[in-house]
């Protein structure tokens, strides 16, 4: 596939959106207008503004990652739009911002290169820290810039402009910024964690000193779920670390470890959180308590069943009795509206990003951009696991959002990031 | 009357979506090597078509193989204008090479002496004095 076919398949997903909205609209019994025109309108400058920047800043980079990004975020647009039309304006207007921090990220890096993130790999892990810590700024105040809780979770801050007030939620964007610190972390220890090993049979254990930072990773996930409440972004945060250590050194002891601390911490905070416990109960049985805590997982469920094979046609099903359907449970209104067809086809751009990902990262020969890479697509598929896991049941529900799809603009920002790290670490990869 | 349309709409808007999920799994097949992985394991066909002795006879190339009159050729063709060993067909990532290895009266590639190693591709036909090869 070459760059000029990106440019074709990023237009036809504009298209896909805009004629999504049009089904809407057409479903709704509405004039077809200003939505479809505008939706073309935003999609073209916000995927076309990617696709000419690769052009001019990264023109080795493969162009196989940026048509599913469109595709997902068609559709997801697509639902969100059936949703709230009030909160697809909005998500327009973030998508233009995002697709503008790809663009700066590719110019910034395509004179610096990516190995300044590995220089300044002690300033990022602050900064992550910090936007992980600014959701816990009092929640009153003289300051400007307060914390927030919804929804039981302290993710959020709240920008005072005077005017009006903006939501952001930082743990999105310290995400790619600690997998960046890690990555150059572990990029710098290499030899420090390869070296000693202890055998156990056929596996490897790691020494257990070597443990220290894994437990200490541990420790301060941990601390995010007492202290923020966020299941989903504690998983995220040490099961990302017990990966990368994974895939820079190879030891299998790593991923045995990781899973064995992951299931002791999430024992211990379903035996001590009431909210965790509310969680694993709505997903073993939602029907118990069908009316309160089950009623999110339930509705999810019911409107996975309506969808049937081919869904109900967007707008023409009722998503919108999911309580959080244009975030969370995003999914379950593509499966709803687009059927098991369009839930599967979620499913496939999903796995074509993934694999794009992990070949950039298989076919890096620099250890720093191989863990990089790997670190980034892991942390897309693992958000992509855990919420649509939780939406069909297959796990508890961890509340994260559906990455490129869902409504909300911290979201879409850091993972448009991301997805322009990628970028670069593809085009430093094939130059 | 409406219905119809939106049924039938929404019906083209997911072939849509699946015609482009298509494209982008194309790329990333190539993009991974894994057509070229497939071929190489599995090797390129040849069959010899015309021949006094052996027309219909079929080998497989996985690696360098030599074609020739001489005993000691991997695959031995009973020609008499064939030159003891005539050529070589190597597979690479794109298919087969074909490297003429000096031989006496030539090799043709559709019609045409080769001169230089050429990529062959599928359906091309190979001729070594009277006995043609083609490539499936």
């Amino acid at each position: 596939m070459t760059r000029n076919t990106e440019g074709v398949l990023v237009a036809v997903a504009s298209a896909l959106a805009a004629f999504g909205v049009a089904l809407v609209e057409f479903a709704g019994g509405e004039s077809i207008g200003a939505q479809v025109g505008l939706t073309f309108l935003v999609f073209v400058i916000a995927f076309g503004g990617i696709h000419v920047s690769l052009r001019a800043w990264a023109p080795d980079a493969t162009p196989l990652l940026l048509p599913p990004v469109a595709l997902l975020a068609a559709i997801g647009f697509l639902e969100v739009y059936r949703l709230s039309p009030y909160r697809a304006g909005l998500q327009r207007w973030w998508l233009l911002l995002a697709a503008a921090v790809t663009c700066a990220v590719l110019a910034f890096l395509s004179r610096a290169g990516l190995s300044l993130l590995r220089r300044y790999r002690n300033t990022m892990l602050l900064v992550a820290v910090g936007l992980l810590l600014l959701p816990n700024l009092p929640s009153s105040g003289p300051l400007p810039i307060r914390g927030l809780t919804q929804g039981g979770s302290r993710l959020w801050v709240v920008f005072d402009l005077g005017f009006t007030e903006l939501h952001f939620q930082p743990a999105e964007i310290a995400k790619v910024l600690f997998v960046a610190f890690l990555a150059a972390y572990l990029a710098d220890r290499q030899a420090a964690l390869t070296g000693a090993h202890r055998k156990l049979g056929p596996i490897r254990i790691p020494e257990p000193r070597q443990l220290v930072p894994l437990i200490a990773v541990w420790a301060g996930s941990l601390l995010i779920l007492v202290y923020q409440r966020d299941l989903g972004a504690s998983l995220l945060l040490f099961l990302t670390f017990a990966a990368l250590l994974y895939a820079a050194t190879g030891a299998a002891g790593y991923l045995v470890a990781g899973g064995l601390l992951a299931a002791g911490g999430g024992l211990a905070a379903w035996r001590l959180f009431d909210h965790v416990q509310r969680r694993v109960q709505a997903w073993l049985d939602p029907f118990a308590d069908y009316a309160d805590t089950g009623y999110q997982v339930a509705q999810g469920l019911f409107a996975l069943g309506t969808g049937s094979l081919s869904g109900s046609g967007p707008g023409l099903g009722r998503p919108d009795l999911i309580p959080n359907a244009e975030t969370d449970f995003i999914f379950a209104a593509v499966g709803e509206e687009l059927g098991l067809a369009g839930s599967i086809a979620v499913l496939c751009c999903f796995a074509l990003f993934l694999a794009a990902g992990f070949g950039i990262a298989l076919r890096s020969r620099d250890r720093f951009r191989t863990l990089l890479a790997a670190g980034l697509t892991f942390v897309i598929g693992l958000q992509t696991f855990l919420i649509i896991g939780g939406v069909l049941r297959v796990l508890p529900l961890t509340g994260i959002t559906l990455p490129f799809m869902s409504y909300g603009g911290s979201a879409l920002i850091g993972n448009f990031l991301l997805l322009g790290l990628l970028a670069r670490a593809s085009q430093e990869e094939r130059s | 009357m409406p219905d119809i349309i939106l049924a039938l709409l929404r019906l083209i808007f997911l072939g849509l979506i699946y015609l482009f999920v298509w494209q982008v799994a194309r790329g990333i097949a190539t993009h991974l090597g894994i057509h070229a992985e497939r071929r190489r394991r599995r090797g390129t066909k040849v069959v010899i078509v015309r021949s006094d002795t052996q027309a219909g006879l079929d080998f497989t190339v996985t690696d360098a193989t030599v074609i020739g009159r001489s005993p000691e050729a991997d695959i031995v063709i009973d020609d008499p204008y064939a030159s003891e060993f005539h050529l070589r067909l190597v597979a690479t990532e794109n298919g087969l090479t074909l490297h003429d290895l000096g031989s006496t009266n030539g090799t043709y590639l559709n019609g045409r002496r080769v001169t230089a190693p050429a990529e062959l591709r599928r359906g091309d036909a190979v001729q070594v004095g009277k006995t043609v090869m083609e490539i499936r």
